[in-house]
């Protein structure tokens, strides 16, 4: 096996608490599917036939009698962490380690994309890289966020990437809040790579492939607990420091193997040590080389090297802030061909309803509605004369008669009485909504889920 | 209006003409517009280096005039400039112009078929790019966008299509970019690109707009303010391929700037300070790269043999040595395979091999059994037998005997090598110079027959005085012909070996082949250094939320103590923290509870002993009790607060002893409950050593106390 499949689901969309309040992120409905469902989907096209899933109890349960998860056909080795443990993404690969037998693909529970995989794979294979990510250009959404008061907020902290272009090298990471007092590269960077192209606005895809060594060394260094936050740009600095390191690993490669030593700085060694003797003699007898200019070895001698594949066509987000949930059920139905209406849904004739609307199973949509826009779970009742225009319904919601809802998002069991008017707001999971209320960017939750203060 | 053949010879008159041209534009805009189309492209040829690096071998003749493949570098400029659509030059000279003058009249520039017409402008006072650009302001000589270039820039670039984008830019951006750079790709450790002159430019990837620019000789680290940033692109490209064509487009605002901006010396100070004060002034720089275009100034020596081997490999096509395109009678040459060129009535001796890359002027005579490569070889040489030459550079009317080897050196006009001598590395021999018989020059070696010092007399006249120290500080020792230097018929006085250790920045201009620059070395060493805060054990992420919070905490207790802020005010801190690090109230009291108790090592170092913790201690808890009542009020924040209680006390355990003096204090103080403290004492123990803390003594006696005194209330 070349890569084994590690499904991160065990995030609890702390970006979006108003809509996991009572439904974990993994399992919210995107296109009548558990959100979940999209990374899998996306590891069995491109052949994987198990993967191991890092997720809650809870959601592992929901899992298990989920029916969209239950005809995904690759097989899933769930592993259950602790709910509150606070656990980052780099602290569950630490935990699954020793199921780790080869290197790792990990891909995120909320990463929605049609990206060809391979291209990602092909970098870390051809490159023999120890990182290789996948990131796109970011998405503009332009829907309003229910509830959202005033305008958006425009500054936010950018982060900078700096790549090689004709290599697709990753050289540089930061963000813009730790480059207070300037950007700085060094020289010798330049030197090598001399062509740098600094991008802000892009996201990465949390679509990680990387070497079996960088598990081991996960292992023994416990202070890193996050991928994206500290193993990555811990990895992108590596990449160009002490490359005389290199040298002495090929005196001392015997020495170390024999004793390990468990001081941090022989951990960076491992993770560069790691090149096959085979594929050493391969390089040095190759004319290949990665770069012009001088005639020194390939990649500069360099061991640990990140390469990131930058879409720019094609669809790639995170479905991890209310407005890229919503932007997600716009357009991933467009995504896989499944009929727009459940075959168990009872349809009204008199109801009208958009192409770009999907109906989940079970549901009943009487007369003179009109449906644009929007999707609608399982189990949901619409009543007569409703109006439903971009907007998310979740499952067993009741909609009652002459109701309008537009841009809104309605979670699980939620009733809506009669005549009620509402806009742009967001009705957490189990609440009724009186008659003819009208509510306009709203967020409407129990009182429970507020914040403590 | 006036068409270029109408224009008259005299400047005043046209320059006037060309200002009104450009100030009548407002009101018949499109008519401008199109007349400006139809202008004549004008540039500027800055015929002086402003510099000394050809020193010696330019006391004799201007760097413009020194020979490159056989012809004058300056026509290199004029027929890449005229090959490029100048109709109109201007050519400024300073240093020896008269010469250049000279040449310049009798060149094919000047007769009346030339589609470029040059105009020669020579002053004493130009001292630096900025006065000629500042002259230009004045005599109002551009009327329009024009190309600014130097003298020794050899190049083949096509620059219309700059040109146009840079027109295009100033149409649809209102005159805001003032400059368009040309550049040319090639990669570090590229032959032709020069160490000193290496550059990085941070530019817009979609606008090609220059952010900035920075010479990196010297520099380690490369910083670039984050204001540059801000110009809302999301793409910017770091550029460290780029070769500095020395060849650029300027609006006509270029030389106003220059004129309101007198301490802009070079293009380097006018860039810099056009970046830096952009938003003030609003200009922009943009550039413009060639990927398959030739464009390298000859800086120095080093520039010199690059450029020469260029030459005569053909990358500058079709500037080509047998292109002759200098139009110069009797210069036809030859071209063979191997680049082997040869012009009229060269003769070659018996056994002598032209190997490769070889340039010979005419009427050179060669004797036999030498060996020569990668080498240029001027008119009216005579070269006797068993000659080696490579990488050498001999110009015109040279005579080298027999058995001489020259690798890497330059023989400059009417010189003469004696028989037995090597020219090692490095070497320059200047006009009228003898060596030899039989002396090997080491590498490095400057010959000329002015002596060091006279220069200083004649200094004045152009150069900038910080060079007179140098002179000084020179060896004076060099006598006319010291025969072990030079050989017994040898005339010529030995400038300083370029010895370039000891090298520093003023004496820059000094060396003629430029400062070798090991880049191998180089980023060796900048490899092996620690990367410093770059490259920390762990990267440091964002800090806990508790951890943070328990620093501030801190913070406000100690702000409290120094500005004597009321407990009250202390609480609104707390609690204004608690919601910025959302924190839970639990962990307030935690928090507060380890922090108090912390304070004391905190601020006295942690070797107090128990006895002077509790003295420091217990003053404070006295202080801070209303900020305990505040937080301590359920049962529940009593048993929370004495578990932070334990928690610290079971990391200091040798400050037991101070344990129960802490409990009692507080239990005074009425912060903690005696029916908790009691619960604690009975309930709490989870682990061996908790258990051991609970045993000791103190507490057990206080415990025991606090019992009795229940029953004495009760």
């Amino acid at each position: 096996m070349e890569l084994q499949a590690v499904l991160m689901a065990a995030g609890g969309g702390s970006r979006m608490t108003d809509l996991t309040f009572n439904n974990p992120k993994p399992m919210l409905p995107v296109g009548n599917k558990p959100l979940v469902w999209y990374p899998l989907n996306l590891l069995e096209r491109v052949g994987f036939e198990e993967v191991i899933v890092i997720t809650t109890k809870e959601v592992n349960k929901m899992m298990s009698t989920d029916p969209k998860i239950k005809d995904v056909k690759i097989k899933l080795d769930v592993v259950c962490i602790q709910e509150d443990g606070d656990m980052g993404t780099a602290d569950a690969l630490r935990h699954i380690h020793q199921k780790i037998k080869s290197d790792i693909l990990v891909v995120s529970c909320d990463l929605i994309t049609d990206v060809a995989l391979h291209e990602v794979v092909d970098l870390f294979r051809a490159h023999n890289a120890t990182v290789a990510m996948l990131m796109s250009k970011a998405h503009e959404f332009t829907e309003i966020v229910p509830g959202q008061k005033g305008k958006k907020k425009t500054a936010e902290q950018r982060d900078f990437v700096g790549v090689d272009q004709s290599s697709k090298r990753l050289l540089f990471m930061a963000n813009e809040a730790d480059l207070e007092d300037g950007l700085s590269i060094r020289k010798s960077i330049m030197r090598k790579h001399p062509r740098m192209h600094l991008k802000t606005g892009l996201v990465d895809a949390h679509l990680y492939c990387l070497k079996k060594a960088v598990v081991d060394f996960l292992t023994e260094n416990k202070s890193i607990s996050s991928i994206r936050g500290e193993l990555v740009p811990y990895l992108v600095r590596k990449q160009f420091s002490k490359t005389t390191d290199s040298h002495k690993v090929k005196e001392d490669a015997e020495d170390q193997n024999q004793k390990k030593s468990d001081c941090s700085t022989n951990h960076e060694i491992l993770i560069s040590s790691r090149d096959e003797p085979l594929l050493q003699l391969s390089q040095e007898r190759s004319c290949w080389n990665d770069h012009h200019g001088d005639m020194s070895e390939a990649y500069h001698g360099g061991k640990l090297r990140c390469y990131v594949h930058i879409m720019d066509q094609g669809l790639c987000f995170r479905a991890n802030t209310i407005p890229a949930y919503m932007e997600a059920n716009r357009l991933t139905p467009k995504l896989f061909e499944e009929p727009a209406v459940h075959p168990s849904a009872v349809i009204s004739d008199r109801c009208q309803m958009g192409s770009d609307s999907i109906i989940g199973a079970l549901s009943q949509v009487a007369d003179k509605t009109s449906i644009k826009r929007s999707t609608i779970g399982n189990s949901t009742t619409i009543k007569e004369k409703v109006k439903v225009t971009n907007s998310i319904i979740m499952h067993g919601v009741t909609i009652e008669e002459g109701c309008n809802i537009q841009s809104s998002v309605i979670c699980s069991n939620v009733v809506i009485g009669r005549g009620a008017d509402l806009k742009h707001c967001l009705v957490g999971s189990g609440q009724q909504i009186d008659s003819d209320a009208e509510r306009n960017n709203e967020v409407i939750v129990g009182t429970d889920q507020l914040m403590e203060i | 209006n006036a068409a270029p053949a109408l224009m008259p010879p005299s400047f005043d008159v046209m320059a006037g003409k060309g200002g009104k041209q450009s100030r009548t534009g407002s009101s018949r805009k499109s008519a401008a517009e199109q007349e400006e189309e139809e202008q004549p492209l004008q540039a500027v040829l800055v015929a002086d280096s402003f510099n000394r690096r050809f020193f010696p071998v330019t006391k004799d003749q201007p760097r413009a005039l020194l020979p490159l493949g056989n012809v004058a570098m300056i026509d290199y400029t004029l027929e890449f400039l005229t090959s490029t659509g100048v109709q109109e030059t201007f050519v400024f000279c300073c240093w020896m112009a008269s010469k250049i003058k000279d040449h310049l009249l009798k060149s094919k520039w000047c007769r009346p078929t030339s589609p470029n017409t040059v105009h020669i402008i020579t002053s004493e006072m130009y001292r630096s790019l900025g006065d000629v650009l500042r002259d230009v302001d004045t005599k109002n000589l551009v009327r329009s966008d024009f190309v600014l270039v130097y003298g020794d820039v050899v190049s083949n670039i096509d620059v219309s299509q700059a040109l146009q984008e840079h027109r295009h830019r100033r149409k649809t951006e209102k005159n805001i970019s003032v400059m368009t750079m040309i550049f040319k790709e090639s990669s570090p450790g590229h032959r032709s690109r020069c160490e000193e002159d290496n550059v990085i430019v941070a530019n817009d990837g979609k606008s090609q707009r220059i952010l900035h620019y920075q010479k990196t000789q010297g520099l380690k680290r490369l910083q670039f303010p984050m204001n540059i940033f801000h110009s809302g692109s999301d793409e910017f490209e770091i550029r460290h391929d780029l070769l500095d064509c020395h060849i650029s487009i300027c609006s006509p605002q270029v030389a106003e700037l220059f004129t309101d901006n007198f301490d802009y010396q070079t293009r380097n100070d006018f860039v810099r300070g056009l970046l830096v004060n952009e938003e003030i002034l609003g200009n922009q720089i943009h550039m413009h790269v060639t990927k398959d275009g030739y464009g390298v100034r000859v800086s120095n020596l080093f520039m010199y043999d690059a450029v020469s081997s260029d030459l005569v490999r053909r990358w500058v096509y079709p500037l080509t040595p047998e292109a002759n395109f200098a139009d110069l009678e009797g210069r036809s040459c030859t071209y063979s395979r191997h680049n082997v060129y040869r012009g009229c009535g060269v003769s070659l001796g018996l056994g002598s091999q032209m190997v490769e890359n070889v340039l010979i002027g005419y009427d050179t005579s060669i004797g036999a059994n030498c060996h020569i490569s990668n080498s240029v070889i001027g008119n009216n040489c005579t070269i006797g037998d068993n000659v080696n030459l490579n990488h050498a550079y001999i110009w015109n009317n040279v005579h080298i005997a027999s058995n001489v080897v020259i690798s890497q050196s330059v023989v400059c006009d009417e010189a003469e090598v004696k028989e037995g001598v090597t020219l090692n590395k490095q070497c320059v021999l200047a006009y009228n110079v003898v060596i030899g018989p039989n002396v090997s020059l080491q590498e490095g070696t400057v010959v000329s027959m002015h002596h060091p010092e006279e220069e200083e007399e004649d200094d004045d006249d152009k150069f900038l005085s910080d060079d007179a120290e140098v002179c000084q500080s020179k060896d004076k020792t060099k006598q006319k012909g010291v025969p072990s230097e030079v050989g017994a018929e040898g005339q010529g006085y030995i400038w300083k070996a370029s010895s370039l250790d000891d090298t520093e920045d003023e004496e820059l201009p000094q060396c003629l082949w430029g400062l070798v620059l090991n880049p191998e070395l180089e980023s060796e060493s900048e490899d092996s250094e620690p990367d410093g805060p770059d490259d920390p054990q762990i990267p440091s992420p964002e800090m806990d939320d508790d951890k943070v919070f328990q620093m501030e905490v801190l913070g406000t207790l100690q702000r409290g103590l120094e500005e004597n802020i009321g407990c009250d005010n202390l609480v609104l801190e707390i609690n204004s923290l608690k919601y910025a690090y959302n924190i839970t109230l639990k962990e307030v009291m935690q928090i507060l509870t380890r922090v108090v108790l912390e304070y004391p090592f905190q601020q006295q170092g942690p070797q107090l002993t128990a006895s002077q913790y509790v003295g420091v201690l217990l003053p404070l808890l006295k202080k801070w009790s209303p900020v305990f009542k505040n937080y301590v009020k359920r049962a529940q924040d009593h048993l929370d607060c004495l578990s932070a209680f334990e928690e610290h006390f079971l990391e200091q355990e040798s400050h037991w002893a101070a344990m129960v003096k802490v409990l009692m204090n507080m239990y005074q103080l009425e912060i903690l409950e005696e029916e908790m403290i009691l619960r604690w004492f009975s309930k709490g123990a989870t682990t061996d050593k908790s258990r051991q803390l609970r045993k000791n003594q103190g507490v057990e006696e206080e415990y025991e106390y606090d019992l009795e005194e229940t029953q004495v209330i009760m």
